[in-house]
């Protein structure tokens, strides 16, 4: 079976710069992605490549099986939504939405029915006649996401739609988007750099760094086993470990600052031994105790710093010169002290291989 | 820019359209570049030919304009007399564009209401005025009468009426350049000076003259500029015996039909224009100059 | 110290009013030279000036000339914007210097060139030539307030109407020239405004038959300082107060009366 939008071997080069190097993605139909990636990672470009804003160096691009790459952005039939929303500040929020149909010739009375209904759909009903500077940010985030679903679009592309707004904006509008992808069941792909709306939000995510793909996954799947190095670092919080492979059969290696230890077989990268490898170890996987843990690996350290965020607490000792980071329940934050020592202890399952 | 440019290299560049970059521009380009090359590059290219082959070809035009002793007045008066309008627009443009800055919004967006209605009026309206305020039985006249002057002195077509009306005329570019700049100084920065003790004329000569350099750089060359070429004003209301270069070339290809020299003056005005612009271009760029 | 401002700023405020208004009492003075104060008023030079056919038809041929000058300005210098804002290509600030060279040249210069070019050419004293030097003149105004307005342009908004399905010149007609209309309106005000009341090479090269209105009044006030000047310094000068307070009048109807106009254009 084909998937519904296929990437292969994409390759963007700016004279000597490579911006994207052999991106690979397979679009299930129906499928909320997102891109995540710090900016200049390739994100981007590849998202306008799929608009056609952009022409790939190499590489191919099918939606549906049908090579699109060729078609002019406005024969891609691909709603956009830009970071700035890009509405046009001469028109009202319908006819905003009503636009694509006009392109479309469809008849005004019947357009403008739809951009009525659609403007209904996003929540901005009875704001049909405003201009968008009389909107505010999340409302022309709303128009925007409706002129660009109006004229049923194969792909949805959202550009760090949420970049603008303020913090509890940004969530509600998450959940927003979310039920109208779901209502719709549009095929999407958003863009962004802030990891917890990818986690919130996506079916899946695709981590690009220097322009290529690092990983792409199930949300869970992306913290749970971050493949690389850089996955692990960007995702999350992380405790990176340098160590030396033992027996790649009995997953076992040896680090400088924890010792001997097991890792997780799953997701595991093949590894030999004598190899240089770091381990990943999450801040809330960690425990701490006052005496190693039975069935536990355990190394002491000391603590140095207590940032305490009510909910939970980030502990943040020293061992050796190296940091760590141990997250614990905010009950156990009061109970601490900085410059005590201590015992982290960890299971075989929360130590992650990852490649550089 | 665009917020979706994300990567440095595509942002500002051409490549984004590489199959179009080549012939699009030269095409949108090619009418005016054509107009401006028929009219007016070959009309100014006439006038560098006419100051070496009128009447006789040669450099005795040149020779003639900058060394007789009547050329070198007119145009050591030219100088004179832009630097002196230059100074005084500063003179007059500063203060006021401080006082913008510092006075409630409302009262500054009044004077700036009078500034640009002084700038919309034209050059040739607003010389007339001058000629009503200083003539023999004008406004300022009466005020020296009824202040016991018996025989008000004589101010229509002095050096001293001209002069004052240029001040008029150009102040708006002097003013308005420096109040620009000046609105843009970060109001902290002056706080955190006052912080460290610099105080009245120290906090002036050590932040905010610095600070507000740029606006008067722009105001005083513009004002400067356009003062050596400035025809009107003087000949309205100048003394006919203390003539400016613009003033003189007019003359001489209006009475005396004298194309030959007139052409040569006006190259040399020409070419002083455009190397002080041609300076001013290297150190900060032409385009903030009107900006 | 900032009492001493403040008289100073008062003075240069006086300095820079007094002229202005000083035309308008003139105006409608009966004197039959200049004369303060007015020994009377009436409107006699009003009526003179709306029936002399020689001051109307420099009044004539300065519009007619200004119009004819703007749109061959416009139509010459958008294109030639949009491929200096929007393009790279070799020789470009070449080309930017050279839009702005009519502007670096003293008037009185090529007055001297068009004088004799246009002799030549034989459209010297002719409305056509007045219009030919005009262009050139206007270019480098109307280039800089249209740059500046390009350069504010969001190419975002092009993007997405391409991607909303326009092709390119829907989206140059549906979405970028609505867009700049208050830029191309403003800088066709420029170039206007700039052929109108060019003086110095209309002196020039206006001759009798394309006289243009600032040259009949320098001739005018070289020569018999008519009264009539004053009426029209004064209908200029109350044009350009029209032309300034025009636009916080609209916003002042408007919001008297809620809902803006059919367009609330960005300031971009």
């Amino acid at each position: 079976m084909t998937s519904y939008l296929q990437l292969s071997g994409l390759n963007k080069t700016f004279g000597t710069f490579t911006a994207l190097e052999d991106v690979n993605l397979d679009v299930q139909k129906g499928e909320f992605i997102t891109f995540l990636g710090p900016s200049g990672s390739g994100k981007t470009t590849t998202l306008m490549i799929i608009a056609g804003f952009e022409k790939a160096t190499h590489g191919a691009i099918t939606l549906e099986g049908q090579s699109i790459a060729a078609l002019a952005p406005q024969d891609r039939n691909i709603g956009i939504v830009f970071q700035n929303y890009a509405l046009f500040p001469h028109k009202t929020a319908e006819e905003n939405v009503y636009f694509p149909l006009q392109m479309r010739k469809v008849k005004r009375a019947e357009g403008m029915a739809q951009a009525r209904k659609m403007l209904d759909l996003v929540g901005l009903g009875g704001f049909e006649h405003r201009y968008p500077k009389e909107l505010s940010g999340g409302q022309q985030q709303r128009v925007a996401l409706a002129r660009a679903l109006v004229f049923e679009p194969d792909l949805l592309l959202l550009d760090e739609p949420l970049g603008a707004l303020d913090k509890n904006l940004r969530e509600s509008m998450q959940i927003e988007i979310k039920r109208i992808q779901k209502t719709l069941g549009v095929t999407t792909i958003f863009v962004t750099h802030d990891q917890t709306e990818a986690m919130s939000m996506s079916d899946r995510i695709v981590v690009f760094s220097n322009g290529r793909i690092e990983q792409a996954g199930a949300p869970l799947d992306i913290y749970h086993k971050p493949s690389t190095r850089f996955v692990a670092d960007f995702i999350g919080e992380s405790n990176l470990v340098p160590a030396t492979i033992t027996d790649p059969a009995a997953q076992t290696a040896d680090s400088p600052l924890l010792g001997a230890m097991s890792y997780a077989a799953e997701g595991a990268p093949a590894v030999r031994a004598g190899q240089e490898v770091t381990l990943v170890l999450r801040p809330e996987h960690l425990k701490l105790s006052r005496a190693p843990l039975e069935g536990y690996h355990s190394a002491q350290m000391k603590i140095e710093t207590i940032v305490n965020f009510g909910d939970s607490g980030l502990v943040i000792g020293h061992k050796d010169g190296t940091q760590l980071r141990v997250r614990v329940p905010g009950v156990d934050v009061v109970i601490l002290q900085e410059g005590d020592d201590c015992y982290v202890n960890w299971t075989q399952e929360h130590v992650y291989l990852v490649q550089e | 820019m665009t917020a979706v440019s994300e990567n440095p290299v595509r942002t500002g560049s051409a490549s984004a359209r590489p199959e179009r970059a080549s012939l699009t521009p030269w095409l949108l380009l090619a009418p005016l570049a054509a107009y401006l090359a028929i009219f007016f590059v070959v009309p100014l290219a006439q006038v560098a030919m006419m100051s070496v082959t009128e009447p006789t070809p040669g450099l005795g035009n040149y020779e003639k304009v900058l060394t007789s002793p009547l050329y070198r007045k007119v145009f050591l008066n030219t100088f004179s007399t832009a630097l002196l309008v230059t100074v005084c627009c500063l003179l007059v443009g500063y203060p006021l564009a401080y006082l913008m800055v510092h006075t409630t919004r409302r009262r500054a967006m009044m004077i700036l209401l009078l500034i640009t209605m002084s700038f919309w009026t034209s050059f040739l309206v607003r010389t007339y005025a001058w000629m009503v305020l200083l003539g023999r039985n004008g406004p300022l006249s009466w005020v020296f009468l009824q202040l016991g002057w018996d025989e008000p002195p004589q101010m229509l077509f002095t050096r001293f009426a001209s002069t004052l009306a240029m001040v008029h005329i150009l102040a708006p570019y002097m003013i308005m350049n420096i109040y620009s700049v000046m609105q843009k100084i970060d109001p902290s920065l002056v706080r955190s000076a006052e912080s460290m003790g610099a105080r009245g004329r120290s906090l002036f000569r050590h932040v905010y003259l610095p600070l507000s350099a740029p606006g008067i750089a722009n105001g005083s060359v513009l004002v400067f500029v356009i003062c050596l070429g400035f025809y009107v004003t003087p000949v309205l209301l100048g003394s006919p015996r203390e003539q400016m270069a613009a003033g003189l070339i007019g003359r001489q290809i209006e009475e005396f039909l004298a194309f030959g020299p007139g052409s040569a003056m006006a190259m040399v005005l020409l070419v002083v224009t455009l190397v002080i612009l041609a300076i001013y271009h290297r150190r900060f760029g032409l385009d903030k100059l009107y900006g | 110290m900032n009492a001493s401002f403040k008289l100073i700023g008062l003075l240069v405020v006086l300095f820079i009013a007094a002229p202005l208004v000083i035309v308008v009492p003139m105006s409608l003075s009966s004197a039959p030279s200049l004369q303060f104060p007015p020994p009377g008023y009436w409107l006699g030079y009003y009526a003179q000036y709306f029936s002399d056919p020689t001051w109307l038809r420099p009044t004539f041929n300065s519009i007619v000339i200004a119009l004819a000058n703007t749109v061959l300005t416009m139509l010459l210098v958008v294109p030639a914007t949009f491929a200096l804002v929007r393009h790279k290509f070799w020789g470009k600030s070449l080309a930017n210097i050279m839009m702005m060279m009519p502007m670096a040249v003293p008037h009185i210069v090529m007055a001297i060139g068009y004088y004799s070019y246009f002799g030549q050419l034989g459209i010297v004293f002719s409305k056509l030539g007045v219009i030919l030097a005009h262009t050139c003149l206007s270019v480098p105004i109307t280039f800089l307030v249209l740059s500046a307005n390009l350069k504010g342009f969001d190419r975002t908004l092009e993007r997405a109407a391409r991607s909303l399905g326009a092709t390119p010149s829907q989206t140059f007609i549906h979405v970028t020239l609505p867009i700049l209309r208050p830029g191309l309106l403003i800088s066709s005000l420029f170039a206007f405004i700039q052929s109108f009341d060019e003086t110095v090479v209309a002196i020039f090269i206006s001759g009798r038959n394309a006289e243009t209105l600032p040259r009949k009044m320098f001739d005018s006030i070289r020569q018999d300082a008519d009264p009539v000047i004053a009426v029209i310094s004064t209908l200029l000068f109350l044009v350009v107060l029209a032309g300034l307070l025009a636009p916080h009048v609209l916003r002042l109807t408007r919001r008297l009366f809620g809902r803006p106009a059919t367009h609330t254009e960005p300031r971009s």
